[in-house]
C-alpha cells in the first residue's frame, strides 16, 4: 500500500501547471477562449493525449493515477473542459473499444487532432442513464442534449443514448448531417457549453462504443467523468487556497496581513484541511478507477460530490477574504468561480453522486454480510 | 501509488480477521454489546486490551524487543480496517498505547523501555495523561504543578485537571514545571508518576454525557524517583511536542475512525430498517443525501490519515499536518453524530433507559460524547493557529 505518487507522476502534473501558466488569457478577467487552441497545441506537443493510450498502440501506456495530479492541473489552470473529455473519452476507447475503432481513434487523440466533447446531459433530465431520451432507433440518433462543454470546438462528439432500451455510447462527428452544435450563453462562456441537437443522425454500427453489447461504457463513463472532474474541481479549490493564503498574507488592514487576524487564519486553516480531505478523497478514485475495483462506483461518486463541495466552499471563501477587490473583475476569481459551478453541475450534481455513494455502500454491506454468512 | 497488498499483508490481514472471529464474543455487535453501566463499560473494554494482547495485537509496530510485532505502518493501517470490519470494542489503554508509548520509544531510557514498554503492551498498566491544569488548556506552556529535585527523587505539588481514566490508571505522565524562573517553555519536564504514590488523590468530574471519564488529579508532596524523569530536565516542553503529534496522528485518527465506522454502518441499518410512512426513513433522498455525505467524510478521515503514513513512509517527519488530521476527524464525526440524531427523529432522542429506544440509544450517547472532540487533544482553534502560522505561514 502506498498513498503518494511518485517523482515522474509529481513533475508530469507540474510540467503541466507550468505549460498553462504560459498562456494568461485562460485564467484572465475576461472570459475568452483566445488562447485555448494555443494551449491544446501546446499540451499535445508535450504528449498529453498520447499518454493514455496504450503502447501498442504508439501511445505511452500510462495509467489513470499516472496523470492525475496533470488533471488536477488542468483544473487550477483553467484548461477547456474539451481537454479532460478528450482524456475521458480516450481511457473509454481502451477499455471497450473494438479493434477497428481502436486503429481509427488511438491515431489522432494521440496527436491531439481529435478533440472530443461529451453529450450527457438532457433538459428535463437527471443523471440516470438509463431514463434519458435520446435514443437510437432504426440506425438514427435523435434528441438534443444539452451542457456539452466544447462541443462547438469539438470534431467529435461521444453522446449517451438509449440503444435497444439499452444506454450506450456513440461517437458521432460534428459535422454529420442532422447535427446542430449552438453555443448557449452560460455563466462560464470559457466552458462554452453548447446545446447540441440530433435529427435521424445516422449512426453505423461501429460507432457504438465496444458494438453496444452492454451498458458497461455508460457506467464506466460515469465513474471516469466524476473522478476526472474531481480532479478539475480540486485543482480550483487548491489555487483559491493558495491565492487567498498569499493574499492574506500581504494585504494590511490595522496595520497588520489580514491573515494576522484569526477570523481570517482560521477559514485559510479550514480550506488547507477540505483541501486535504478532498484530495485523498479524489486520488483514491483515480486509483480505484485505474484498477477498475469493485469500489470504483462508489469512490468516483464520493470523489465528484465532496471536491465540488469543497471547490464551492473555497471559491467563496476566496472572494470574500479578498474583499472588495475578490469582487472585481479584475481580480479574476470570477473565474474559477463560474468554473467550479460548471463542472459541479456535469455529469450529476453532488446531491446525487452523494445518493449514488449511500446506494453503492448499502449494496457492499449487503455483499459483505453474504459473503460473512457463506463463510460461516 | 497502489492499494495492492503483499502476500505477506494478506496473510496479515487473514490471521487478525481469523482471531478477531475467535476471540469476540458471539453476536458480537449484533446481540451481544459493551455493558451499559460505565465502570463496567471500562474495565469491559481493558479486559478486551488484554485480550488483544494475549494475542500479540496491541502494540503491533513498536519493536520486537519491548513486545511489539515490529509491524509496518501499512499492517497498521490494515489493523485497523480489520477491527472496523469486525466492530471491535474500544480500547481502555488508548493513552497508554498511543501516547506514553510511543514518547517512552522516543525519548526514553534503555531502562524505561524495558520498564513500562511491555506492561503498556499487555495493558497490565493503563496510563493517564497530566498535561493541563485549571490555568493551562490551551495555553499549555503555563502549567504550575511543581516539580522540586531532592536527592533521587522530586517532590511534586500542584493540580491536573480534565485527566482521563485517572481512576483506572496506574500511571500518569505529567508536565511539571522544574524551573520556575526560566521563561515558561524553557522550565518544563516530562515526568512519569505512578498513581498509587502517597499524595496522589483523584476526584471524578461529570461529564455533559453525564459520564466520569475525566476527573481532577491532586498532588500533595508525591514523591517520584529522579529516574522517572523522561529526557532531560526541563526539556520537556520539547518531548511534549512530541506526545501531541502522536495524539493528534494518524494512527489516534485510524483508531478512531473505527469506532465512527461502526456508528455510522449502525446508522445506515438503521435508518433502512424504520418504518416511515410507507416505507423506511431512508427512502427519503435527502437522508439518502445526508448518509452519502457522512460516508464520504468517514472515509476520507481514513485517507487522511493514510496520506500521512506515506509521507512518513517516504520519510517525511511529523509536523503540523497532525492538526489537519485532528481537525479533519473531530468535526467531520461530530457531523455525523448529530446527523445521527437528525435522522432518526424523535427516535433517536429516547436513551438506553427507553424500551422503545434505538440501538440502545446509543446514538444520542455518541451525539453527547461527540462535543468533546474539537476540544480535547488540542482544541479546533489551536489546531487552526498552527495551520494558518506553522503550515500555511501566516503571520502571527
Ligand atoms: C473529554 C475530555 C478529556 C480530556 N482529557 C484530558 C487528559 O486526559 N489529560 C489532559 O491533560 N487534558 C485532557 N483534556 C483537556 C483538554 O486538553 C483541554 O480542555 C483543552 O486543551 C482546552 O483547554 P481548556 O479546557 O483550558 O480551554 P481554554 O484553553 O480555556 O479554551 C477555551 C476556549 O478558548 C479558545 N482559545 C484558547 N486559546 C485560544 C487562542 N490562542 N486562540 C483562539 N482561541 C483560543 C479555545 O479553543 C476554547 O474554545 C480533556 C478534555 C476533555 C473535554
Amino acid at each position: 500500500m502506498n498513498f503518494a505518487f511518485n517523482e515522474e507522476q509529481r513533475s508530469l502534473g507540474e510540467t503541466v501547471g507550468q505549460l498553462l501558466s504560459d498562456f494568461p488569457a485562460l485564467t484572465a478577467p475576461d472570459l475568452s477562449r483566445e488562447q485555448d487552441d494555443d494551449a491544446w497545441n501546446a499540451l499535445a506537443e508535450l504528449g498529453l493525449f498520447s499518454l493514455l493510450v496504450p503502447e501498442e498502440n504508439d501511445g505511452v501506456g500510462l495509467s489513470l493515477v499516472d496523470v492525475a495530479l496533470s488533471v488536477e492541473a488542468l483544473g487550477a489552470g483553467l484548461a477547456s473542459p474539451l481537454v479532460a473529455s478528450t482524456l475521458i473519452a480516450t481511457e473509454l476507447v481502451k477499455r471497450f473499444g473494438t479493434d477497428a475503432q481502436k486503429d481509427a481513434l488511438f491515431g489522432p487523440l494521440a496527436t491531439g487532432e481529435l478533440k472530443v466533447a461529451i453529450a450527457y446531459t438532457e433538459r428535463g433530465k437527471g443523471t440516470d442513464p438509463e431514463k434519458l431520451a435520446c435514443a437510437i432507433s432504426g440506425g438514427c440518433l435523435s434528441g438534443t442534449k444539452i451542457a456539452v462543454a466544447g462541443a462547438d470546438a469539438a470534431d467529435r462528439l461521444l453522446v449517451v443514448a438509449r440503444n435497444n432500451d439499452q444506454a450506450s455510447l456513440a461517437f458521432v462527428e460534428t459535422g454529420a448531417a442532422g447535427v446542430t452544435v449552438r453555443q448557449q450563453d452560460d455563466l462560464d462562456p470559457s466552458a462554452a457549453l453548447c446545446e447540441v441537437a440530433f435529427d435521424g443522425v445516422e449512426i453505423a454500427a461501429d460507432a457504438l462504443l465496444g458494438g453496444g453489447a452492454s451498458d458497461a461504457p455508460v457506467n464506466a463513463l460515469l465513474d471516469l467523468a466524476a473522478t476526472v472532474y474531481s480532479g478539475l474541481t480540486i485543482g480550483i479549490a487548491n489555487r483559491m487556497l493558495e491565492t487567498t493564503v498569499e493574499y492574506a498574507k500581504t494585504r494590511e488592514q490595522f496595520g497588520k496581513a489580514i491573515g494576522s487576524f484569526q477570523s481570517i487564519k482560521h477559514r485559510c486553516a479550514d480550506m488547507a484541511v477540505l483541501v486535504e480531505a478532498g484530495r485523498a478523497t479524489s486520488y483514491f478514485a483515480f486509483w480505484n478507477c485505474a484498477e477498475d475495483s469493485a469500489e470504483r462506483a462508489q469512490t468516483a461518486s464520493a470523489a465528484k460530490a465532496y471536491c465540488a463541495d469543497i471547490a464551492r466552499d473555497a471559491c467563496n471563501e476566496a472572494i470574500q477574504i479578498h474583499g472588495g477587490m475578490g469582487f472585481t473583475w479584475e481580480m479574476a476569481l470570477h473565474r474559477y468561480l463560474r468554473r467550479a459551478k460548471v463542472l459541479e453541475s456535469a455529469f450529476g450534481n453532488p446531491a446525487w453522486h452523494y445518493r449514488r455513494v449511500h446506494a453503492e455502500a448499502v449494496a457492499g454491506r449487503e455483499a459483505d454480510a453474504t459473503a460473512c454468512r457463506d463463510a460461516a | 501509488m497502489d492499494f495492492n497488498y503483499t502476500p505477506e499483508e494478506n496473510a496479515f490481514r487473514m490471521d487478525l480477521r481469523k482471531w478477531l472471529a475467535d476471540a469476540l464474543p458471539k453476536g458480537w455487535g449484533e446481540t451481544v454489546f459493551e455493558p451499559e453501566e460505565e465502570e463496567a463499560r471500562y474495565l469491559f473494554r481493558r479486559d478486551w486490551d488484554r485480550k488483544l494482547a494475549s494475542g500479540g495485537w496491541t502494540g503491533i509496530n513498536w519493536p520486537v524487543e519491548y513486545g511489539g510485532r515490529g509491524a509496518t505502518l501499512v499492517e497498521r493501517a490494515i489493523f485497523a480496517e480489520e477491527m472496523a470490519r469486525a466492530r471491535a470494542p474500544e480500547s481502555l489503554n488508548i493513552i497508554g498505547q498511543n501516547l506514553a508509548g510511543p514518547t517512552i520509544l522516543h525519548f526514553g531510557t534503555e531502562a524505561q523501555k524495558k520498564r513500562f514498554l511491555p506492561k503498556i503492551i499487555s495493558s497490565e498498566e493503563i496510563w493517564a495523561q497530566g498535561f493541563s491544569e485549571p490555568n493551562a488548556g490551551s495555553d499549555l506552556a503555563s502549567v504550575r504543578t511543581r516539580a522540586e529535585r531532592k536527592g533521587d527523587k522530586f517532590i511534586v505539588n500542584g493540580q491536573k485537571i480534565w485527566t482521563s481514566f485517572a481512576q483506572y490508571s496506574q500511571w500518569c505522565f505529567a508536565l511539571v514545571r522544574t524551573d520556575p524562573d526560566a521563561p515558561k517553555h524553557k522550565g518544563i519536564s516530562f515526568l512519569l508518576i505512578d498513581m498509587n504514590s502517597p499524595g496522589v488523590s483523584i476526584r471524578p468530574l461529570r461529564q455533559i454525557s453525564g459520564e466520569s471519564e475525566f476527573n481532577e488529579t491532586f498532588f500533595d508532596d508525591v514523591e517520584v524517583p529522579a529516574e522517572n524523569l523522561v529526557g532531560d530536565l526541563n526539556d520537556g516542553w520539547r518531548i511534549a511536542m512530541t506526545t501531541l503529534a502522536y495524539e493528534r496522528g494518524p494512527e489516534d485518527c485510524l483508531a478512531r475512525q473505527i469506532r465512527f465506522k461502526r456508528e455510522l454502518d449502525s446508522l445506515i441499518d438503521v435508518a433502512g430498517a424504520m418504518p416511515m410512512d410507507d416505507g423506511v426513513v431512508s427512502d427519503d433522498p435527502g437522508v439518502q443525501e445526508d448518509l452519502g455525505r457522512a460516508i464520504v467524510e468517514i472515509d476520507a478521515m481514513r485517507l487522511v490519515a493514510l496520506r500521512s503514513f506515506s509521507r512518513f513512509l517516504n520519510g517525511e517527519e511529523r509536523g503540523p499536518d497532525a492538526s489537519i488530521i485532528k481537525l479533519y476527524w473531530s468535526h467531520a464525526a461530530q457531523r455525523m453524530n448529530e446527523k445521527a440524531i437528525d435522522i432518526l427523529g424523535a427516535p433517536g432522542l429516547l436513551t438506553g433507559e427507553d424500551p422503545e429506544a434505538v440501538a440502545r440509544g446509543s446514538f444520542g450517547m455518541s451525539y453527547l460524547q461527540s462535543k468533546a472532540f474539537t476540544i480535547y487533544s488540542g482544541s479546533s482553534e489551536i489546531q487552526r493557529n498552527i495551520i494558518g502560522e506553522r503550515l500555511l505561514g501566516l503571520p502571527r
